[in-house]
C-alpha cells in the first residue's frame, strides 16, 4: 500500500479562486494570485498502470476539458499552499472508489498564495489567511508544508 | 471553423475581395447552422405562430403571451427554448449550467423577471459504470442544479428519458419562462430613431472561453475531438448572473421611470458581433463597434476571440447617450459588478450607425467593415432529403398481460420510475411561487404575479421511443402530450415551443426526418390551435460513427391559469370517487414502455384529432362544473402508472387512499386523461369509460389483484437512486 | 411609529423577493438594503438575512458574506439587542460571523450548517420545524405556542449542523437549538431530517436570545397556495403556517 497524492486544479477561470483572493485583500492580506485545487490523497494498492493514468481515467474526477492533474511528488503541501480537510464530512472514500486499485482516499482543498511578485507567500502571511478565511475552526483542520 | 470552401468563395463573391480573418471567423460563426438555420428555416415557415394570445412570436430572444390582467395592468409571459446538447456531451456540467444561463438571458433581455425554467433531458443508458453516458447523465444533472439555484429561478418542470440512442449524444434542452407587463417589454431590435445610440456592453470580462461555440455545435461529435473542442468550453457564472439579473430588472426600472426606450439583446452563439449586428440590422441600422473599449479578462486577446468568443454572463443594450450613464452607474456601482468576477463591467464599446455597415475597429484599424445585410442575411442551403418512412413493423395482435408480474417492471422501467433523485438537487421552491411540488403533477405550475391569482403552467413532451419509429408521429405525439399536460393540472393551453433535435442534415434521411418532424408539430398545433412562441433547431446530434439520436422534436406548452385556487391538486383526494377514462380504447403498444418490457413490436395508437378535442372538452367541462377532483394526463407507462401516481401523491399529501380499477390492458399509452370525479352525473358520458372508482386503503385492486400502495412506491422509487446518489 | 426591517442582501443572495413580501404581509415595514448600500444599516431596528448563495458559497457558504463591511452594521446593531434573523443561506452567515451560537471570538465559528449528510448533495424537500425551546427563550419566538409546528422547505446543500461532540452537548444544554426538524404532528424521527443535521437542528438561537439562525424556509410555505397539504376550496392566497414565524418576528421588532 503507498500512500499518493493528486492535485486536480482547474484550467478554465476558477471563480473560488477569485473570490479568495478579493476577500483577502479585504481583509488586509494583498496577493498577486491565488490557486486552488482538490488534493486526493489514495491508499493504492494497485500495480499495473501508472497511478496519473487510473486517476484521469475516473471521469467523476477529472475531466481533460477543464482539469488539470498533478501528481504530487511530496507528499504534504507545497511552499505557500494550505491544505483544509473537512474533519467530519470527508467523502473521499465514496468518490474514488472507481480508480482500481485505490482503497480508500481522503480530499483536501489546497489553496496556494503568492505575493505580488510571483513568490508563494511565507508561512506567517499563509496562515494569517487560514486563520482569517481559508478555515472554519469547528470544521476544517489546516495542513501546512511541514 | 466549419465553413466549407463554396461558402468562403460565397464571401469573397459578395465583399469583392477576400475577407479578413475576423470577417472570416464571423461569417463562420453567422453562417453556422446554429445561427442561421440554414438548412431548417425553409420547413420552420410551416410552423402556425399567431393566435389571439400571442404578443410577440418567433424572431426575437422569446416569445411573449398573455396571462392575465391584475391591479388594471395587463401580464405577459415570456417564454424560450433551448438546447445545449454538444457542449453537453463533452463538459456536461459546465455544458447544461450554462445552457440554463443562456436560455435565461433570453427571456431577461425581453425585460421580463425570470420566474421558472424546466429541463427535457435525454440520455444515454447508464447501466455500465464506466461508461461515459453515466457521468454525462450526473454531471449534467448537477450544473442544471448548481446554476439555476445560485440564480434563484426555480425548476418547475421537466423530463428525462435513459435510451440507448443517447449514448453518444445526450440532449439538454432547456425552457425558461418570465414574467412582466404588455407595456414593459424591450425588443431585440434597434427602434426607429437609434442612429447614433450607444451601443452598452455588460457583464463577464471576454475572454477565450467558448471560442467557436456557434460552429461547435453545428459539427458532428467525434471522441478524438473533445480535446481540440475545449476552447468552445463555455465557463458558467451563476454568482455574477444572480447579480446581473437583478441589476438589470433594477435597470427596466428606471427606463420605466424615465419613459426611455432601448432595446437590449443576449450575447449567445457569434459573441458580441453576432448580438450587435442583429441587433441593429434587425431595425434597419449598421453598426460600429470598438473592440479596444470591451472588458477582456487578459491582454493581448486577438480582435476574433474579443468579437466573437462567446463568454458567458454578457447582455447589450442599445439606448439614447442620454440614458447611458444611469445604466453605466446602475451597474457598475449600485451592482458593483467590476468587485464581482475579475473586469466584469458595464461600457460604451460602440454605436448604432444609420449607414448599413458592420465595422469593427481594432487599434485604430477597421478589422472588418461589410454590409450589415450580408452578415446577417438569411442563407439557406437546399439540401436533398428523402421522404421519412415510418419505420414501424407491422403490429401483432396485443399478448394477454399478467399485471402482477407486468407492473413492478413497468414502474421499475428507466423511463418511468422516480426522478425525485435528479429534482430534489433542483431547487423548485424558490421565489415562494411555485403551486405545485417539482414532480408531483403534470405540469409545473407559478403564480408569478404577487397578490394576484394568475398562474402560468409549463409542461414539456418528446417521447423518443416514438421518435425511434417515426418522426412525424413523434412530433404530433409531444405536441398531444404536452398540452395534455397543461390541462390535467387546469390550465388552459395558449402557446407551444420546440426544440428540434437531429442527426445531420446533410444525411438526406436525417434531414427528411427533420422535414416530417416539423410537419408533424404544424398538423398538431394547428388542429389544437395552438401558436408556436419560440423555438431552436439543433442539428448534427451524431456520432462520428454516423449514429444519429431518435428523431427528437422536443415541445413545451404553456398554459394560463386565471384562479391557481383553482389547481387541481396532485393526487387522489377522496374515497368513493368514480375513476373515468377519457380517451380512445384503442389496444396498441407500440413505442411504449409495456412494448419495451415485453420485447414486442405493436402498432402506434392512432391519433384522431376529433377525439383528442372532445376529450379536452370532457375534462375542461368537468372542471368548470368542479367535480373533477384530481387527474392526470396517460403517458409511459400508461393508464395504470398514472393511477399509481395519483396513489403516491395522495401518500405524499398525507391522504392514505387507493382505488380499484377495472380495464383491459391498462399499461396502453393510448393517451388519454385518468380523471377523480365526484360527481359524474353532470357530465355526458358520451366518450368516457368508467375504470373504478377511489377506496379509503393505500391499496390498488386492478383488475382483481392487489398492489399495496406503499410497495409500489418503494419499487418506484429505487431505480434512480443509485446513479444520483 | 413601526419600527424598520431591513432586509439585508448580498451579491448572490436569491430569497429576498419572498421574504420582503412576507415581513410586509405580516405588518413589517420592511425593505431591500444591498450589501452596496451597507451604511444605510445603522438606522433599521431589526435585520432579516434571506437565502441564497452569498458569493456562490465560495470558500464555504457564508464565509466571504460574513466579512463584507455590511456584517458590521449588524454585528453593532445585534449588539446592542437589534433582533436578527438569517434564513437558510443567511443562516450561514450568522454562523460563520460566530454571532449563533455566540458563544466564542467574532468570526471565529464554533459550528457550522455544513455538508449535508449522507449525500453532499443539495436538497429541496419540503419539511416541519418544530420549536424546542419555551417560546419565551427568545422575542422571536415569544408569539409561537409551545411546541409549534412551522412548515418550511429545506433547500440547501449545506444544511447539516455540524461541530465537535462538546460542542454540540452545548448546544444542546443550553437552549441553542431553537427548531428541530419533525413530522407534521409534530413527532420527530430521522427520517424526518433532510439532510442528517447533527441533534436534528433546524436552527439555532445566539446566547441572548435576539439572534435566530434557521435553516428551512418558511417563506416558501406561508401562502395556501404553496401548502402540500392544501385541500380543495382553501383561499389559495390565505396564509399558510410557515407564516406565523414571521409574524411573530414581527411582532416582537415591534414590540
Amino acid at each position: 500500500m503507498t500512500e499518493r497524492f493528486a492535485a486536480i486544479a482547474l484550467k478554465i477561470p476558477d471563480n473560488s479562486a477569485f473570490t479568495a483572493r478579493q476577500a483577502l485583500a479585504r481583509l488586509g492580506i494583498e496577493l498577486g494570485r491565488v490557486e486552488r485545487s482538490e488534493v486526493w490523497r489514495c491508499d493504492d494498492a494497485g500495480e499495473s498502470e501508472t497511478f496519473a493514468h487510473r486517476v484521469a481515467s475516473n471521469e467523476a474526477m477529472f475531466n481533460p476539458n477543464k482539469h488539470r492533474l498533478t501528481i504530487l511528488t511530496e507528499n504534504r503541501p507545497r511552499s505557500g499552499e494550505v491544505w483544509i480537510e473537512r474533519r467530519f464530512t470527508n467523502d473521499g472514500d465514496r468518490l474514488v472508489k472507481p480508480i482500481p486499485g485505490v482503497e480508500a482516499a481522503r480530499r483536501y482543498v489546497g489553496w496556494r498564495l503568492f505575493d505580488r511578485n510571483g513568490s508563494p507567500v511565507h508561512r506567517p502571511a499563509l496562515e494569517d489567511a487560514v486563520r482569517l478565511l481559508l478555515c472554519n475552526p469547528a470544521i476544517d483542520e489546516a495542513r501546512y508544508e511541514r | 471553423m466549419a465553413l466549407r470552401p463554396d461558402e468562403i468563395e460565397r464571401i469573397a463573391e459578395q465583399l469583392g475581395r477576400d475577407p479578413t480573418d475576423v470577417e472570416l471567423y464571423a461569417f463562420d460563426a453567422q453562417w453556422s447552422e446554429h445561427c442561421s438555420y440554414k438548412s431548417s428555416r425553409r420547413f420552420l415557415s410551416r410552423l402556425p405562430t399567431t393566435s389571439p394570445d400571442v404578443i410577440v412570436g418567433p424572431g426575437e430572444d422569446a416569445g411573449i403571451v398573455r396571462l392575465g390582467e391584475h391591479a388594471g395592468a395587463t401580464y405577459a409571459i415570456v417564454v424560450a427554448h433551448e438546447s445545449h446538447n454538444h457542449p453537453s456531451q463533452v463538459v456536461p456540467f459546465e455544458g447544461a449550467a450554462t445552457g440554463i444561463g443562456g436560455v435565461v438571458r433570453d427571456v431577461l433581455c425581453m425585460g421580463a423577471h425570470v420566474i421558472g425554467v424546466a429541463d427535457p433531458l435525454r440520455f444515454g443508458r447508464t447501466e455500465d459504470r464506466d461508461a461515459h453516458q453515466r457521468y454525462v447523465a450526473r454531471s449534467a444533472v448537477d450544473g442544471i442544479g448548481a446554476y439555476g439555484n445560485a440564480i434563484g429561478v426555480p425548476n418547475v418542470a421537466g423530463d428525462v428519458y435513459f435510451e440507448e440512442g443517447f449514448d453518444d449524444n445526450c440532449l439538454v434542452n432547456v425552457v425558461a419562462l418570465g414574467v412582466l407587463k404588455e407595456s414593459d417589454i424591450i425588443h431585440s431590435a434597434a427602434p426607429r430613431g437609434a442612429d447614433g445610440w450607444d451601443l452598452v456592453l455588460v457583464g463577464k470580462a471576454t475572454d477565450e472561453s467558448g471560442f467557436g461555440g456557434a460552429s461547435f455545435s453545428s459539427v458532428t461529435l467525434d471522441e478524438d475531438d473533445e480535446e481540440a473542442n475545449k476552447g468552445a468550453v463555455q465557463v458558467p457564472d451563476p454568482f455574477l448572473k444572480n447579480v446581473l439579473m437583478r441589476a438589470s430588472y433594477r435597470v427596466f426600472e428606471m427606463l420605466r421611470e424615465r419613459g426611455v426606450v432601448a432595446a437590449c439583446k443576449d450575447l449567445g452563439a457569434g459573441g458580441l458581433m453576432g448580438c450587435s449586428a442583429e441587433l441593429a440590422s434587425a431595425g434597419g441600422y449598421g453598426a460600429e463597434i470598438d473592440l479596444d473599449r470591451v472588458n477582456v479578462a487578459i491582454d493581448g486577446l486577438p480582435p476574433y476571440v474579443i468579437a466573437i468568443g462567446e463568454a458567458q454572463e454578457r447582455l447589450l443594450w442599445a439606448m439614447p447617450h442620454a440614458a447611458t450613464a444611469e445604466v453605466l452607474r446602475i451597474y457598475n456601482e449600485e451592482f458593483s459588478l467590476p468587485q464581482l468576477s475579475h473586469n466584469a463591467r458595464a461600457s460604451i464599446v460602440g454605436r448604432i450607425t444609420a449607414e448599413k455597415r458592420y465595422v469593427l475597429q481594432h487599434r485604430g484599424v477597421a478589422v472588418m467593415d461589410v454590409d450589415i445585410d450580408v452578415l446577417t442575411g438569411k442563407i439557406a442551403d437546399d439540401l436533398p432529403y428523402v421522404e421519412c418512412i415510418r419505420h414501424q413493423p407491422a403490429g401483432a395482435e396485443l399478448p394477454a398481460v399478467d399485471v402482477e408480474r407486468v407492473f413492478p417492471k413497468i414502474l421499475t422501467h428507466r423511463d418511468v420510475c422516480s426522478r425525485e433523485p435528479l429534482y430534489r438537487r433542483y431547487d423548485w421552491a424558490v421565489r415562494g411561487t411555485t403551486v405545485l411540488p417539482r414532480g408531483a403533477a403534470d405540469a409545473g405550475v407559478l403564480a408569478p404575479v404577487p397578490g394576484s391569482r394568475l398562474g402560468v403552467a409549463l409542461a414539456v413532451a418528446g417521447n423518443p421511443r416514438y421518435g425511434a419509429i417515426d418522426a412525424a408521429y413523434a412530433a404530433e405525439a409531444a405536441v398531444l402530450e404536452a398540452t395534455r399536460r397543461v390541462i390535467a393540472v387546469g390550465a388552459r393551453p395558449v402557446a407551444l415551443t420546440d426544440c428540434l433535435n437531429f442527426g445531420n442534415p446533410r444525411d438526406p434521411e436525417q434531414y427528411g426526418m427533420l422535414a416530417s418532424a416539423v410537419d408533424g408539430l404544424a398538423r398538431a398545433a394547428r388542429e389544437l390551435g395552438l401558436p408556436f412562441v419560440s423555438g431552436n433547431v439543433s442539428l448534427y446530434n451524431e456520432s462520428a460513427g454516423g449514429s444519429a439520436v431518435p428523431a427528437s422534436a422536443i415541445v413545451s406548452c404553456i398554459g394560463t391559469i386565471e384562479d391557481v385556487g383553482a389547481t387541481i391538486l396532485p393526487g387522489l383526494q377522496r374515497a368513493g370517487s368514480a375513476l373515468l377514462w377519457v380517451g380512445s380504447r384503442e389496444l396498441a403498444a407500440g413505442g411504449s414502455v409495456l412494448a419495451d418490457v415485453l420485447g414486442i413490436t405493436s402498432n402506434l395508437p392512432e391519433i384522431s384529432y376529433d377525439a383528442e378535442r372532445s376529450a379536452i372538452a370532457i375534462v375542461q367541462r368537468a372542471m368548470s362544473a368542479g367535480v373533477l377532483l384530481s387527474c392526470r394526463a396517460v403517458g409511459d407507462g400508461g393508464m395504470l402508472t398514472a393511477l399509481a401516481r395519483l396513489a403516491f401523491d395522495a401518500r405524499a399529501a398525507g391522504r392514505d387512499l387507493g382505488a380499484e380499477l377495472d380495464f383491459g390492458n391498462p399499461f396502453c399509452e393510448t393517451g388519454g386523461f385518468l380523471c377523480e370525479v365526484s360527481d359524474d352525473s353532470e357530465l355526458n358520458l358520451t366518450g368516457i369509460l368508467k375504470v373504478g372508482e377511489t377506496i379509503d386503503r393505500a391499496q390498488l385492486v386492478v383488475n382483481g389483484t392487489a398492489f399495496d400502495v406503499d410497495e409500489l412506491h418503494k419499487t418506484w422509487s429505487r431505480p434512480l437512486e443509485e446513479l444520483y446518489r | 411609529m413601526k419600527r424598520r426591517i431591513a432586509v439585508l442582501t448580498f451579491p448572490g443572495t436569491n430569497s429576498e423577493d419572498e421574504t420582503l413580501r412576507l415581513l410586509r404581509d405580516c405588518g413589517g415595514d420592511a425593505y431591500l438594503v444591498h450589501w452596496s448600500r451597507a451604511e444605510m444599516l445603522s438606522q433599521y431596528d431589526a435585520y432579516v438575512l434571506p437565502g441564497g448563495f452569498a458569493y456562490e458559497d465560495r470558500i464555504r457558504a457564508g464565509a466571504v458574506a460574513a466579512f463584507d463591511p455590511a456584517m458590521e452594521y449588524v454585528i453593532a446593531g445585534a449588539r446592542s439587542g437589534k433582533l436578527v434573523l438569517g434564513i437558510c443561506n443567511g443562516a450561514q452567515i450568522l454562523l460563520e460571523a460566530g454571532l449563533v451560537p455566540g458563544t466564542g471570538e467574532l468570526r471565529r465559528p464554533t459550528a457550522a450548517f455544513t455538508d449535508n449528510r449522507p449525500s453532499g448533495h443539495f436538497i429541496c424537500r419540503h419539511v416541519y420545524a418544530k420549536l424546542a425551546v419555551d417560546p419565551d427563550r427568545s422575542p422571536i419566538t415569544a408569539g409561537l405556542p409551545a411546541g409549534a409546528v412551522v412548515p418550511a422547505y429545506a433547500s440547501n446543500g449545506e444544511g447539516c449542523l455540524t461541530a465537535p461532540a462538546q460542542r454540540l452537548r452545548e448546544l444542546q444544554d443550553r437552549g441553542h437549538v431553537a427548531f428541530v426538524y419533525s413530522h407534521a404532528d409534530g413527532t420527530l424521527g430521522e427520517d424526518a431530517i433532510p439532510n442528517g443535521s447533527a441533534l436534528g437542528c433546524a436552527g439555532l438561537l445566539n446566547v441572548e436570545g435576539n439572534i435566530l439562525a434557521i435553516m428551512p424556509h418558511p417563506e416558501r410555505d406561508a401562502w395556501n397556495f404553496q401548502h402540500l397539504e392544501r385541500r380543495i376550496g382553501e383561499d389559495a392566497l390565505a396564509p399558510s403556517g410557515g407564516a406565523v414565524l414571521f409574524r411573530s418576528f414581527v411582532e416582537a421588532v415591534n414590540r
